[in-house]
C-alpha cells in the first residue's frame, strides 16, 4: 500500500533548481531511501513533503490526500527529525521531550508515560534531568529523534540524523531506526552515507543536482552495473595524464580522478587488473594501494554521475 | 494552552540564561545604586553643567510710580526728617532717586553674567505669567509684591526695615528647575539683607558716635556697592520641597529611570526570539506540530510581558528594600507596571516579527544599541527631561519609557490615579498598535516557512 506518493515535484529559488521534476512513491511499512551528496536536493525535498515549503510544481499525496491542501490534518502523521538539532539547548531533555510532546497534544499522565517510552527507545532515560547542551552530539541526535516519535507519527522523516557524531552513537542511531521499523513505521531517510542507506533501507532514490538519477532496490540498482567492478588505486602522483592511459586498456569502461584516488570501472576488472598494474607503470607511477569493490551504491553513483557521493 | 506552554518554555529559556539574565535583571540594579549615589550631589546642587536655560516670568504686582511717591513723602515727613540737615535730606533724596530696586533685581541681578547663564527671564502680567506657568512654558513665576519699591528704598536708604516677600511658584512637574529658581531668589534676598544689614551697621554706628546725620552721607556709596554684590552672588542651590508634593530624590529618580529604560531590553530580547526559533529549526518543528504562527508570536508577546512585569516586579522590590524609595500608591504603580509590560510587549513583538521577516538580527541590534539609548535620552532616563534642551524635550513624546517614568514619578509625587489614566492610557495604545502591526507583519510571511537550503549553490554548482 502506497503511504506516500510524490509526482513531478519541483522546486525553484530565483533561477536555481533545487529540486527538478523527482517523482517516487513510498509504501507503508517500509524504509526508504534517499540518497546523494550534499546539495543534491534531499533536505528540500523533505521540506516540502513535511509541508513546511510550498514546491513551485507538482503534487504530494499521503495516503491519498494532497499535503497542499490538508496540511493542518497530514502535519500530525508525520514525524519529522530535522537534520539540525531542533532542541532548546539550556533545556533539559525532559522538558525539552514534555514541550514537544506538549506540542503535539498530548499532557498529564498520557505525555509522562510517553515521555518515558520514548526515553527507552532513545536509550536515554538516565540523562534527561541534564541540559541538553551538557550532552554529547550523539546524545543530542537521539533527543533529536524522540521529539519527533512523542506522538506516534505514522511516517518518520529523518533528514541525515547521523551528521557530525560518533561511531557508536551513529550505530544506536541505525538500530533505532530498524527498530522502530519492525515495529510498524515507515520511514524516508536521507543521508550522503552510502553504507547507512545499504544497511537501513529497502529501496533508494538517488539523487543529484536536484534530479533523480535513480531509484530502485539496491538489487535493482547494482543491477545497473551489473559486471562491472570498481577498482580504486592510490598512486604517489595521481594525474589526469594517466587517466587516458587507463581508459585505452582493453576492458576499462571508465576512469576517474575520484577526491584524489584513480576510480577505474571495467568488465572482469580482475582479469585486466595486470595490464591497469603494467599501464600505471609505464607512466613512471608507484602504487601505495589497490581496493576491489563489489558492485555497490558508491559504484552505482560514480556510474551515473562520474563523481563520488562525497564530493 | 499551547501558548501557555511555549510562554513557560520561553522563560525556562531566559532564566537558564545567565547572560540575558545579567542585562536585563541585574544591570539596571547595579546602575540604579551607582547612579543614585553618582547623582545625589547633582540632584542636592542642582548643577547639572551645561544644562539649557530655565525660563521664568516675573509678575510685577507693585506701582512703581505709586510707590517713588510714597517713598519721596516719607523722606519728607516730620518723622523721618527730624535731626537731619537740610543738605544730608536732599542728599538722600537724590540718593533715593538713583536706587532703582526694581533695576537692581532685573538688571543687576537676573541679567548678571552668572544668573543669566542659568535663567532667563520675561516680564508679564500675573494672568498670563500662570497661564504660562501651567503650559509648562516657564518653570517659575516670580512675584515682586505689592509695595516692592517702595519697601525696598526704605530698607536700602533709612535706618527702617520693612518686610518683602517675593514669591516664588513652580510647577510641580518641573520640580528640579523650581527649585534651581527658588534657590536663586533665595541667593538674591540674602545678599540684599547683607548690604542692608550693613548699611544700618553703619547708621547705627554713626548714631551711637554722635556723628549726627554723617552716618546718612555715605549711603549713595553704600548703595552704589549692591550692584558689584549683585555681580557677587554664586548661585549655591539648596533642595527645595516643591509645595505640596514629595520631593524626588536621586534614589527615587534613578529607580525609575533605571526600571522604565531597561524594560525595553525585554523587548530588545523578545525581538530575537523567533529568529533564533527559526535558526535553531524549532520554529519549524512547532508549525510541523500544528501550531499556528500567530499562536507562536502570541507566545513571544506575552513572554516580554512576563518579563517585563517580572522585571518591574525585582526593580521595585529591590530600590523599596535597598535605596527605601516610597513608590506611592500600589493600586496606580500596578496599573502603571501592567501598562508599561504591555507597550513593551508589543514593541518586542513587533521586533520579532520584523527581524524574523528580515533574517537577520541587524533590527534587534539596532534596537537595542540605538534606539533604546535615544529613547533613555530623550525619555529622562539618564537626566531629568526638563534640564535638557528645549528640543529633546519637543521630542520627549517619542519616548515609551518618558511616558512610563512620568507616570510613575507623578505617583511618587503623590498625584492621584486622574493624574496618571492618560499615561496609562497612552502605553496601552502603543501595546496595542505595536501587537497589530507584528500579526500584519506575519501574516505578510505567507502559511509555509522557508527552510535553510544552504545546499542548493553546490546544486548549481
Amino acid at each position: 500500500m502506497t503511504l506516500l506518493k510524490v509526482d513531478n515535484l519541483h522546486k525553484n529559488f530565483g533561477s536555481t533548481k533545487a529540486v527538478d521534476g523527482i517523482s517516487f512513491r513510498v509504501e507503508k511499512g517500509e524504509i526508504f531511501g534517499l540518497l546523494g551528496p550534499n546539495g543534491a536536493g534531499k533536505s528540500t525535498t523533505i521540506s516540502m513533503i513535511s509541508t513546511l515549503m510550498p514546491p513551485t510544481k507538482g503534487e504530494i499525496l499521503f495516503e491519498g490526500r494532497s499535503i497542499l491542501e490538508e496540511p493542518k490534518s497530514i502535519r500530525q502523521k508525520l514525524g519529522v527529525v530535522p537534520q539540525d538539532i531542533a532542541l532548546y539547548p539550556t533545556l533539559t531533555g525532559y522538558e525539552n521531550l514534555g514541550f514537544w510532546g506538549s506540542m503535539y497534544g498530548l499532557k498529564g499522565a498520557g505525555l509522562r508515560k510517553r515521555m518515558e517510552e520514548v526515553a527507552d527507545i532513545i536509550g536515554l532515560n538516565g540523562r534527561l534531568k541534564d541540559r541538553v547542551d551538557k550532552y554529547s552530539g550523539g546524545m543530542k541526535r537521539r533527543l533529536n529523534i524522540g521529539a519527533a516519535l512523542l506522538h506516534r507519527p505514522e511516517l518518520l522523516i529523518m533528514d541525515e540524523p547521523t551528521v557530525g557524531i560518533d561511531p557508536q552513537s551513529r550505530n544506536h542511531i541505525l538500530d533505532t531506526v530498524l527498530e522502530l521499523n519492525r515495529q510498524g513505521m515507515t520511514i524516508i531517510y536521507t543521508s550522503h552515507y552510502m553504507e547507512e542507506v545499504e544497511y537501513l533501507c529497502s529501496r533508494i532514490c538517488i539523487m543529484d543536482q536536484g534530479r533523480m538519477i535513480a531509484s530502485g532496490t539496491q538489487e535493482e540498482l547494482v543491477e545497473l552495473i551489473k559486471g562491472e567492478t570498481l577498482v580504486s588505486l592510490k598512486l604517489d602522483k595521481p594525474g589526469k595524464d594517466i587517466l587516458e592511459g587507463l581508459r585505452s586498456v582493453k576492458g576499462v569502461t571508465k576512469a576517474e580522478l575520484v577526491l584524489g584516488e584513480i576510480a577505474v570501472t571495467g568488465e572482469n576488472v580482475d582479469i585486466i587488473l595486470a595490464d591497469i598494474i603494467a599501464r600505471i607503470t609505464e607512466y613512471g607511477r608507484r602504487i601505495s594501494s589497490i581496493d576491489v569493490k563489489k558492485p555497490n551504491l558508491e559504484a552505482v553513483f560514480l556510474h551515473l554521475t562520474g563523481k563520488a557521493l562525497r564530493d | 494552552m499551547k501558548i501557555v506552554k511555549i510562554v513557560l518554555k520561553d522563560l525556562k529559556t531566559v532564566l537558564s540564561d545567565k547572560k540575558a539574565l545579567a542585562m536585563i535583571l541585574l544591570m539596571p540594579l547595579i546602575l540604579m545604586i551607582i547612579l543614585n549615589f553618582g547623582m545625589k550631589g547633582v540632584f542636592m546642587s542642582g548643577d547639572f553643567g551645561d544644562m539649557s536655560r530655565i525660563n521664568i516670568a516675573v509678575v510685577k504686582q507693585y506701582d512703581k510710580a505709586e510707590d517713588i511717591l510714597r517713598f519721596d513723602r516719607t523722606l519728607s515727613s516730620g518723622f523721618f526728617s527730624q535731626g537731619m540737615s537740610k543738605e544730608t535730606a536732599e542728599e538722600l533724596r537724590e540718593s533715593g532717586e538713583d536706587v532703582d530696586p526694581e533695576g537692581i533685581f532685573l538688571g543687576d541681578f537676573l541679567d548678571s553674567e552668572e544668573v543669566a547663564k542659568i535663567i532667563s527671564y520675561r516680564v508679564e502680567e500675573e494672568n498670563r505669567a500662570y497661564e504660562r506657568l501651567n503650559s509648562r512654558e516657564v518653570s517659575a513665576v516670580v512675584l515682586l509684591p505689592d509695595n516692592f519699591i517702595y519697601d525696598m528704598k526704605i530698607n536700602m536708604l533709612t535706618p527702617f526695615r520693612n518686610k518683602v516677600d517675593i514669591r516664588v511658584l513652580t510647577h510641580p512637574d518641573m520640580s528640579i528647575s523650581g527649585q534651581v529658581v527658588r534657590s536663586i531668589v533665595e541667593a538674591y534676598s540674602d545678599a540684599m539683607s547683607s548690604v542692608i544689614i550693613g548699611k544700618n551697621v553703619l547708621v547705627e554706628a554713626a548714631m551711637e558716635h554722635d556723628l549726627g546725620d554723617d552716618g546718612f552721607k555715605g549711603m549713595k556709596e553704600t548703595m552704589e556697592g549692591i550692584s558689584s554684590a549683585m555681580e557677587g552672588i554664586r548661585v549655591d542651590i539648596d533642595n527645595v520641597e516643591v509645595e505640596g508634593r514629595k520631593n524626588i530624590s536621586s534614589a527615587d529618580y534613578y529607580a525609575v529611570a533605571m526600571l522604565t529604560m531597561f524594560i525595553l531590553f525585554a523587548a530588545g530580547h523578545g525581538g530575537r526570539m523567533l529568529l533564533e526559533e527559526k535558526e535553531n529549526m524549532t520554529y519549524h518543528r512547532m508549525i510541523m506540530a500544528g501550531t499556528p504562527k500567530l499562536g507562536i508570536l502570541a507566545g513571544k508577546f506575552f513572554t516580554v510581558f512576563l518579563i517585563a512585569l517580572l522585571q518591574i516586579s525585582i526593580m521595585i522590590t529591590f530600590s523599596y528594600y535597598v535605596l527605601k524609595v516610597q513608590w506611592g500608591s500600589t493600586l496606580p504603580v500596578m496599573l502603571i507596571s501592567l501598562s508599561s509590560a504591555f507597550s513593551v510587549a508589543g514593541v518586542g513583538s513587533t521586533l520579532a516579527a520584523a527581524t524574523f521577516k528580515a533574517g537577520n538580527y541587524k533590527m534587534a541590534n539596532i534596537f537595542e544599541t540605538g534606539v533604546i539609548q535615544t529613547m533613555a535620552l530623550l525619555g529622562g532616563s539618564f537626566f531629568p527631561v526638563d534640564i535638557l534642551p528645549s528640543m529633546f524635550q519637543k521630542l520627549s513624546f517619542l519616548s515609551l519609557n518618558g511616558t512610563a517614568l512620568k507616570a510613575y514619578l507623578k505617583i511618587m509625587m503623590g498625584y492621584g490615579m486622574e493624574e496618571i489614566i492618560g499615561y496609562v492610557g497612552v502605553l496601552t495604545a502603543i501595546g496595542a498598535l505595536f501587537l497589530v502591526l507584528s500579526v500584519l507583519i506575519l501574516r505578510g510571511e505567507g502559511e509555509t516557512v522557508n527552510v535553510k537550503y544552504n545546499k542548493i549553490k553546490t546544486a548549481k554548482a
